[in-house]
């Protein structure tokens, strides 16, 4: 961005500054599961409710189509660019989906510096993984395109590639780019012989194992599992169940956001 | 839900009676017609169709708008800017090239690439194929297609006088060029 005038050698602050808020409940967070025993049941919600979600589209003007998701203390912006011409050399049949994820600095409790680090690029694989077989690449030849991801806020990491994988799915609705199904994701917990859908940080350290679904629920088929930790199979299937029904609600919640952002603009 | 749009996925209501011909935006999986794209389904003449006007890339048939950005005696390169009448947005232009060959479709072996185009150049052209990996391959080679806007060696603007001539408007000097017929002439 060459800027004609542009003074490089001085910091170009806003005029007015600002103190930072500081998070007041964060010890109030930490303490939670203070003197929590395996065999306890879940505190603040139940067992097989998740977090409360905000979906909106559309806020970033540039991009073809644009996502905001918020569950609580995880917040996710997504855009989608093109398809443009693939900038790769080799010729490719079909379209490619290329998925870049960015934490924020002060995406967690620990600073994450602004340089790509494996987390990143792990959740972009699994984005990736949970969106492409949804996308009618044989369609777009020679094309890529392009989803940014930027992570806010972080509050358990498979949540928020679930809440990445739901914005990401609606982002490329918005942008007109033609798809099987609509892909929702939700993420499970195997606590004692609990599963917790949709858990926090704080309850993913209680976990023995953690299971990230991603399907269409409008096709009813499955795009994406995965599985970490310990997890018997028996308790992976009920996990999976459970992801599945709460699917079909999230895949309500998009719906709706899609027919607003449509009213919105058509008034 | 109070509009009529369709979600991707969502199977599309067919109405009974002679089967429809599916357009974009449609798919067709395990025998259950659903849409591909967010929108409500348009019925045109035997065929349906979701469509979104959107920028997309070229494919074979479309007619794209571009400008010149080089020239050698084997081809000529263009940066695609409008496919099908959309325009592309800013800085996401798909390359093409115009071969020797596909520049004109009589006398192929006596075309010389610089009699017919210059830099700078507004050119329409119909794609012919998805070409190599790099850019897509362009044919000027009808009467409707090639040069559109050029400005002449002293910056004028220029009309196209004959199929292979343009005059400026400036000096009155003739350049040759590969003209498209001009619409509604």
């Amino acid at each position: 961005m060459a800027q004609g005038g542009f003074d490089r050698r001085r910091v170009h602050g806003p005029n007015e500054s600002f103190q930072p808020i500081f998070d007041d409940d964060y010890e109030e967070r930490g303490a939670l599961y203070k003197g929590w025993q395996l065999g306890q049941t879940r505190r603040k919600r139940r067992a097989e409710d998740i977090r409360p979600i905000f979906l909106n589209t559309g806020f970033i003007k540039q991009a073809n189509g644009s996502a905001y998701i918020e569950t609580e203390r995880t917040k996710i912006a997504c855009a989608v660019y093109g398809p443009r011409q693939s900038k790769s050399s080799a010729y490719h049949e079909a379209g490619r989906l290329s998925v870049e994820v960015k934490f924020a600095p002060f995406s967690s409790l620990v600073r994450r510096a602004p340089i790509r680090d494996a987390e990143d690029r792990s959740v972009a694989n699994l984005v990736q993984q949970a969106i492409a077989p949804s996308v009618r690449l044989d369609l777009l030849p020679k094309s890529v395109i392009d989803i940014f991801i930027t992570v806010i806020e972080c509050d358990g990491i498979e949540s928020c590639v679930a809440a990445a994988t739901v914005a990401t799915s609606t982002s490329l609705a918005k942008a007109g780019i033609e798809m099987f199904g609509l892909v929702v994701s939700c993420a499970g917990a195997v606590v004692g012989d609990d599963v917790w859908l949709d858990p926090t940080e704080e309850e993913t350290q209680l976990a023995s194992g953690m299971l990230l679904c991603a399907c269409m629920p409008a096709l009813g088929t499955t795009t994406s599992v995965r599985q970490t930790g310990r997890v018997f199979p028996a308790k992976a299937f009920q996990s999976l169940q459970l992801c599945q029904e709460r699917c079909v609600e999230i895949h309500h919640i998009v719906a709706q956001a899609l027919h607003e952002d449509e009213n919105e603009s058509n008034s | 839900m109070p509009s009529d749009s369709l979600l991707p996925g969502q199977p599309v209501p067919l109405p009974r009676g002679p089967t429809l011909k599916l357009g974009s935006g449609i798919y067709t999986r395990n025998g259950e017609t659903r849409a591909s794209l967010f929108g409500t389904p348009q019925h045109q003449g035997s065929s349906v169709t979701i469509s979104r006007i959107k920028p997309h890339p070229p494919a074979p048939n479309s007619i794209v708008l571009g400008s010149i950005t080089r020239l050698s005696p084997q081809q000529a390169v263009v940066s695609i800017t409008v496919v099908d009448g959309v325009p592309l947005p800013p800085g996401e232009d798909f390359t093409g090239v115009i071969r020797v060959q596909d520049i004109r479709a009589t006398e192929k072996d006596k075309v010389k690439v610089g009699d017919c185009f210059r830099g700078g150049d507004v050119i329409k052209g119909l794609v012919i194929s998805l070409g190599d990996a790099r850019s897509y391959y362009i044919t000027t080679a009808r009467n409707d297609l090639g040069v559109i806007f050029a400005t002449s060696e002293a910056g004028g603007t220029m009309e196209a006088v004959s199929w292979q001539e343009m005059r400026c408007r400036k000096t009155g000097k003739v350049e040759k060029r590969k003209c498209a017929k001009p619409e509604g002439l």
